[in-house]
């Protein structure tokens, strides 16, 4: 009886422990911006970010408003953010870029960190929360940063998709005046609204699921071909039982006459109702390694993915078709699909927005065609 | 050796709960003690699996215990289309009554402090990964989850979620600086 109530209070005692606690900016987080960087800090607000004891680890809610200034003298279109509580703890890391930006020197511009990291109760002393800066993008495509995400290649690849459909709505706009912009701008929130929604599991190396072995079979893809691809997908498997996927393995040959030092192969998953979705897309050719002009690769992933939709209702694979997506070349230029690729091949009621096309589309959201237009005449 | 701290005094101090003077007391008892040191070792140990339990079932009791209410229901008038409806008469004596108050106050109990959990045949996470969900990307290790990206809903608008790899990436526009922001988070 009274090992019960002991257990009773033990847990109540919990519950109190749980309570949370709001940090010192000076002493838990630390910003490293280094002496010659293009952009400096003015201010940073922490709001309502908070540290919690739970279990053997210390969650760490970030709500942080940073405010940046251009000290550069180019315009800035993209900063990636490295955040972390303890890098090589699971959970511990993560970043934030914000592509799409066209920041004048000396002007300044808001960064918003919303994360929720963890770190071990035992880990060492100093700040609870590190921010580094991983990259600066500036107009023209030039680079600063110590690049450890490979945020170079996300944000040039961000850029790229930006020209491109700003291309395409300016030339909707001569073409058909406002109007004609406004029905893209409808078109495009439509598109978003009705993009399947689908939950994703994702786990590296080997099977989630234990189970899932009993019926696996290989699956093939089949591949959209994308007229003006410098890669091109040959042929691929991914290891299917029910509703898991994993372990792609993709054939491509560089049809291009520059080398490849990587490519990403967009993954569409159509279910067993005919519904098509985005799963995700695998990475290939990382590290050091070229693909050379006529040569043969293999695009392989050790992760597998799971499917899932209203709370864990399993949606089994039908059926999966790549694409190439994205390719960057040793000279660190890129390659992404163009519009009409993307709208011929279907691929663009699938595919997410370009992050230029999603804020655009925000702006005639909230303020209207105007807004818009106004926008793309910066450009 | 002097007298051995209470059960809930060894309880909370296993969970950092007790005041600094009692925490002392029971630390200098402790160092001599092993049976307490045993104790607290044990309640520790609880402490890391309560914290486990807590963190699992992504299950809605609400609609389990609708559900349940609803077969019971169903059950109580199948029966009475078969049964004729017997002549109402008092069951409960107010001893009775308090028997069963009780009874049902030593099952909340238990159900407290042992947590079941409806147990999902044949599943289980070998590996840390990355979910996405309605409420944002979701890191599991294990049984235990955590929601890592944790925008406050109603700030942002069209979210978007995509793997690459070992990374889970969200991207939406902010609705209070009108930027696109990535969020990317990584299982390794």
């Amino acid at each position: 009886m009274w090992s019960k109530l002991a257990a009773l209070i033990f847990v109540g005692a919990l519950a109190a422990s749980a309570q949370d606690a709001s940090f010192d900016p000076h002493s838990s987080i630390r910003i490293n911006l280094p002496s010659d960087s293009p952009v400096s800090l003015l201010s940073t607000n922490v709001g309502e970010s908070r540290a919690t004891p739970r279990g053997g680890a210390m969650v760490v809610d970030l709500h942080m408003s940073l405010s940046l200034r251009n000290s550069g003298k180019r315009n800035i279109r993209g900063v990636t953010l490295l955040v972390t509580t303890q890098e090589m703890t699971p959970g511990g890391k993560a970043s934030v870029a914000v592509p799409s930006l066209n920041v004048a020197p000396d002007q300044a511009f808001p960064i918003r960190i919303d994360l929720r990291l963890l770190r071990p109760l035992q880990a060492g002393g100093g700040p609870l929360v590190t921010v580094d800066l991983d990259g600066v993008l500036f107009d023209g495509f030039d680079f600063y940063g110590k690049d450890r995400l490979n945020s170079r290649r996300a944000m040039t690849v961000w850029e790229m998709e930006a020209e491109r459909d700003r291309r395409h709505f300016k030339s909707a706009l001569a073409a058909s005046g406002g109007e004609g912009l406004r029905r893209e701008m409808l078109d495009s929130l439509a598109r978003q609204a009705e993009r399947p929604h689908i939950d994703v599991r994702l786990s590296h190396g080997g099977p989630s699921i234990t189970s899932a072995a009993a019926n696996e079979h290989a699956e093939r893809f089949a591949f959209l071909r994308i007229p003006d691809s410098p890669v091109e997908a040959l042929d691929g498997v991914a290891d299917v039982a029910g509703n898991e996927a994993r372990t792609p393995r993709i054939r491509v040959v560089n049809r291009s006459s520059k080398p490849v030092r990587y490519l990403e192969i967009g993954w569409i998953v159509k279910d067993s109702e005919g519904r098509e979705f985005l799963a995700g897309s695998v990475p290939a050719l990382e590290g050091d390694r070229l693909l050379s002009p006529g040569q043969t690769g293999r695009a392989l992933q050790d992760t597998a993915l799971r499917f899932s939709r209203n709370a864990g209702q399993p949606v089994s694979i039908a059926s999966m078709t790549g694409f190439v997506s994205q390719v960057e070349f040793a000279d660190g230029k890129v390659w992404v699909p163009n519009r009409e690729a993307l709208q011929d091949s279907g691929l663009l009621r699938v595919v997410a927005p370009s992050p230029e096309e999603q804020r655009l589309a925000d702006l005639y959201r909230t303020k209207g065609l105007n807004a818009v237009i106004e926008d793309l005449r910066k450009f | 050796m002097r007298k051995h701290p209470s059960e809930a005094d060894l309880a909370l101090f296993a969970g950092g709960e007790l005041s600094r003077w009692r925490r002392w007391g029971v630390e200098r008892h402790a160092a001599e003690c092993e049976e307490c040191r045993r104790d607290i070792f044990d309640f520790e140990a609880l402490r890391v699996e309560s914290g486990a339990l807590a963190a699992v079932p992504e299950v809605s009791w609400d609609r389990l215990a609708a559900e349940m209410k609803a077969n019971i229901r169903l059950g109580l008038e199948a029966g009475e289309c078969v049964n004729p409806r017997p002549a109402p008469r008092i069951v409960f004596s107010p001893r009775a009554l308090a028997a069963c108050v009780s009874l049902a106050a030593l099952l909340v109990a238990s159900v407290f402090l042992e947590r079941p959990s409806p147990r999902v045949a044949d599943v289980k996470t070998l590996e840390p990964v990355l979910e996405t969900s309605r409420s944002g990307i979701q890191f599991r290790d294990g049984d235990q989850g955590i929601v890592m990206l944790n925008r406050r809903a109603g700030d942002v608008h069209g979210v978007n979620y995509s793997a690459t790899g070992s990374t889970m990436r969200e991207s939406y526009v902010d609705s209070e600086t009108g930027l696109v922001t990535i969020n990317n988070v990584y299982v390794e």
